[in-house]
C-alpha cells in the first residue's frame, strides 16, 4: 500500500522537472524530426511533406562521407593522443616533486579557458605572417620559409587536432591524477616488496584503479569529439577546401549557409543518431570496467 | 651472529622526530612483537626495515649486510600489510604468486609453490577468486600466503589482525604461532594488542614517543617492567598503581595509614621521604594469609565465571583484584588480601624508572 504511494509521491515531485525537460528537450526534438521529413527553408514556408528525400540524398551525396571520415579522424586522433598525454602528465604530477602544486594549478590552465579564447589563440601561433610556430621553426632552422598552417588542406586538420588536444588533455589527467590518488598506499607499497617494475606496477596495480575513470574520460571526450564545433568554426570555419569540416560544421552549413532547413533537420538527427548509438555502447563498456576494478 | 640488526636508527618528518634512536638485535628465528600506542612510530620502523621509507640516520643490516640504499625487491623481505594491501583486479592465485611472477621464477615452480602456500592456509578452494569475493578472513590468509611463497629471510607485519573480529582474531593468532614454529623464518610484528605481544613474541619491544621503553621476553616484561609505561601497557586488567612513600615500618599507601610491611632488605634500596609508585598487577593478590597483607574496601564485586573481579579502595586510592571466584569479599567490607615481594613493582615516582 505505501509503495503505491511512495511512488506516487515520487511522480509528483518530479511532475515540474518532467514538464520542463519535455518543454525544453522533447518538444524541439519532435519539432525536428517533422521538419527533417520535409524541404523547409530557413526562411518563408514551414516546406512540404518529402518523406526520407532528405535523408537518402544526404547520405548519397559525396559530402556526407567525406565529413563522417574527416570526423571520425578527427576524433579518434584527439581522442587517443588526449588520453596517453593526459595519463602521463597524471602520473608524473602523481610523483613528489618541487613545484607540484603549481604544475598542478597550471595544468587545468588550457582547459579551463573558453574554447574560443583557446582557438584564438592557436590562430595566432599558427599565423602566416607573424606566427610563433613559424617563427620557431624558421629560426630552429626546420622550416626556410613560412607556411599558411590553416590555409592549406594538407596542415589544418593537424593545426586543429593539435589545439584541440592541447585544450582538452588537461581534463583526462585531472580524472586520472585523482583515480591515482585513490590507489591504496598499502597496495604500491606491496608491489614495491614483491619486486614489480615500474611497467608491471602500472600494469598490475595502478591501471585496474584507472580504469574505470579513464572510461568515463574516454565516453566525455569521444563525444565531445564527435560534435566538434566551436574550436573548428573559431579556426578554419570547416576549410581550406571542407578539410576540417566536420559533421557540426556540415549541419551549420546545410541548416544556415544553404538556409535547407528541412535536410539541416536530417543531418542533426543523423549526428544525434550516431553518438546516441556511441554512448550507449560506451555506456554497456563502463559498467563493464568499473564493475571488475572494484 | 645476528639475524637482524637495527642500530641507532632515526626518522624525521621535517622538524617531528619519529624514531629518536632504536636499537634491535635479533637472532635468527626470532619473533619480535614492535608493541607500542599508535602513533608511536611502529609502523615507520617496519617501513624503514622493509625499505618503503629511508631513515634520516643509522644502519639496518640482515644477516651482516646492510640495507641502507638497497631496493625494497632486493632485500629478501616479506611484509604483510594491515589493510591486506591485495590486488584487486588479479586473482587469489596471482595474488600469492605476483612476487615470483615478478621474480621471473618459473611457472611450474611458482604453481608449485602457490599450491604448497594454499594448502597450509587452507585456502586451496579460492585460487581462482578475486580479492573482492573473499571475507576478511580470507583476504588476511591470501595476504600472508603471498608473503609465505617468497620464503624470504624476514618476515614483517604490520598489525594483520586489527581488522578482524575477535573470534577470527584468536584463530589467526593460533595459525600464525604454528606457522612460525614451522617455518622458523625471523619475524618482525606490529601491534597495539598486547595479548598479542604476549602470546606470539619471542620477544617484545614496547615503544613509546619513538624510543624502545624495553626489550625483553614476555616473561620480563610481565614479570619485570622496566618503566611505569611498560607495566601499565601490558596486562588486562592494567597495572595497579598506587602512590607510596618509604618509611620504616614498610610502605605507607600515601592518603591513608595502610601500611605495607615490606621486608628490610626490600626497604633499603629506596629513597625514604620521596613520593613513589606502587604497581601490583590484580592477579597477583591471592585470597589467602601467607604473604604480605594488604587491606582493601570492597566497593564492587564482578564475577566472570573464572574469576571475581574486586574494585576496592584504599583510603583514597583505588585498587583492582582479580581472585578465584569463590573468594568471600562482601560489598561495603574490608578485605585483607596478600602478596608475594616479587610482586610488588617499585618505580620512581618522577622518572617512572624501576627501582626494585
Ligand atoms: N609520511 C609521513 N609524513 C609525516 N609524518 C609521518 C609520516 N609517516 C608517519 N608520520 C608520523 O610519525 C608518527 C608515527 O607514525 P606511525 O609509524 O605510523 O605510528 P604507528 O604505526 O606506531 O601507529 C605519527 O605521528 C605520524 O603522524
Ligand atoms: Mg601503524
Amino acid at each position: 500500500m505505501s509503495g503505491t504511494w511512495i511512488t506516487t509521491r515520487a511522480w509528483l515531485l518530479m511532475l515540474p522537472l518532467l514538464i520542463v525537460m519535455v518543454a525544453v528537450i522533447g518538444w524541439p526534438l519532435a519539432d525536428t524530426v517533422q521538419l527533417s521529413f520535409t524541404d523547409a527553408k530557413l526562411v518563408g514556408t514551414s516546406g512540404s511533406y518529402v518523406g526520407f528525400d532528405n535523408y537518402v540524398r544526404l547520405v548519397s551525396g559525396n559530402a556526407f562521407g567525406r565529413t563522417l571520415f574527416t570526423t571520425t579522424f578527427f576524433a579518434v586522433v584527439v581522442v587517443t593522443t588526449e588520453m596517453v598525454f593526459g595519463v602521463l602528465a597524471a602520473l608524473l604530477l602523481n610523483q613528489q616533486f618541487y613545484g607540484r602544486t603549481l604544475l598542478r594549478a597550471l595544468l587545468i590552465l588550457p582547459w579551463a579557458l573558453p574554447t574560443v579564447v583557446n582557438a584564438t589563440l592557436w590562430r595566432l601561433i599558427y599565423n602566416p605572417e607573424y606566427g610563433a610556430l613559424n617563427a620557431a621553426l624558421t629560426q630552429l632552422g626546420i622550416l626556410d620559409s613560412y607556411r599558411s598552417w590553416l590555409g592549406e588542406p594538407g596542415t589544418a586538420l593537424t593545426a586543429l587536432i593539435v589545439a584541440d588536444c592541447w585544450k582538452n588533455f588537461p581534463l583526462v589527467a585531472m580524472i586520472a591524477l585523482a583515480a591515482l590518488q585513490a590507489v591504496p598506499r598499502d597496495v604500491i607499497a606491496a608491489s614495491y616488496v614483491d619486486g614489480a617494475s615500474a611497467f608491471s606496477r602500472f600494469r598490475f596495480v595502478t591501471l585496474p584503479y584507472l580504469a574505470g575513470p579513464l572510461m568515463v574520460a574516454l565516453v566525455l571526450r569521444t563525444i565531445e569529439a564527435f560534435k566538434v564545433f566551436d574550436i573548428v568554426w573559431v579556426m578554419t570555419r570547416g576549410g581550406p577546401a571542407n578539410s576540417t569540416r566536420t559533421m557540426s560544421i556540415l549541419v551549420y552549413q546545410e541548416a544556415f549557409s544553404f538556409q535547407r532547413a528541412g535536410s539541416g533537420a536530417s543531418l542533426a538527427l543523423i549526428v544525434t543518431l550516431i553518438i546516441t548509438v556511441l554512448a550507449i555502447a560506451y555506456g554497456t563498456a563502463v559498467k563493464k570496467v568499473a564493475g571488475s576494478a572494484t | 651472529m645476528s639475524a637482524l640488526v637495527v642500530d641507532n636508527i632515526r626518522k624525521s618528518f621535517g622538524e617531528v622526530e619519529t624514531l629518536k634512536g632504536i636499537d634491535i638485535s635479533l637472532e635468527s628465528g626470532e619473533f619480535l612483537v614492535l608493541l607500542g600506542a599508535s602513533g608511536c612510530g611502529k609502523s615507520t620502523l617496519l617501513n624503514i626495515i622493509a625499505g618503503l621509507a629511508e631513515p634520516t640516520g643509522g644502519d639496518i643490516r640482515l644477516n651482516d649486510r646492510s640495507l641502507i640504499g638497497v631496493h625494497p625487491k632486493d632485500r629478501d623481505i616479506a611484509m604483510v600489510f594491515q589493510s591486506y594491501a591485495l590486488y584487486p583486479n588479479l586473482s587469489v592465485r596471482r595474488n600469492i604468486g605476483f612476487g615470483l611472477e615478478m621474480r621471473k621464477v618459473p611457472v611450474a615452480e611458482r604453481e608449485k609453490a602457490v599450491a604448497e602456500a594454499a594448502r597450509l592456509l587452507q585456502i586451496e578452494p579460492l585460487l581462482d577468486r578475486r580479492p573482492s569475493q573473499l571475507s576478511g578472513g580470507q583476504r588476511q590468509r591470501v595476504a600472508i600466503g603471498r608473503a609465505l611463497v617468497r620464503n624470504p629471510k624476514l618476515f614483517l607485519f604490520d598489525e594483520p589482525l586489527s581488522n578482524l573480529d575477535a573470534k577470527l582474531r584468536m584463530e589467526m593468532r593460533t595459525e600464525l604461532k604454528r606457522l612460525h614454529q614451522m617455518m622458523k623464518t625471523t619475524v618482525v610484528y606490529v601491534t597495539h594488542d598486547q595479548i598479542e605481544a604476549m602470546t606470539l613474541a619471542t620477544r617484545i619491544a614496547v615503544m613509546r614517543n619513538g624510543q624502545i621503553e624495553q626489550l625483553g621476553t614476555p616473561e620480563e616484561i610481565y614479570n619485570r617492567p622496566a618503566t611505569l609505561y611498560v607495566a601499565t601497557f601490558v596486562g588486562a586488567p592494567p597495572m595497579n598503581i598506587l602512590d607510596v612513600v618509604a618509611t620504616n615500618n614498610g610502605l605507607l599507601v600515601a592518603g591513608s595509614d595502610t601500611v605495607i610491611p615490606v621486608p628490610p632488605s626490600l626497604l633499603a634500596g629506596l629513597p625514604t621521604g620521596g613520593s613513589l609508585k606502587l604497581g601490583i598487577r590484580p592477579e597477583s593478590f591471592r585470597a589467602e594469609a601467607g604473604g604480605l597483607p594488604l587491606t582493601l574496601r570492597c566497593d564492587v564485586t564482578e564475577l566472570t565465571g573464572p574469576e571475581l573481579i574486586l574494585s576496592g579502595s584504599v583510603g583514597s586510592q583505588r585498587l583492582v583484584a582479580t581472585l578465584p571466584p569463590r573468594t568471600r569479599a562482601p560489598v561495603g567490607s574490608d578485605v585483607t588480601l596478600s602478596l608475594d615481594v616479587e610482586a610488588l613493582h617499585i618505580f620512581d615516582g618522577e622518572t617512572g624508572k624501576r627501582i626494585n
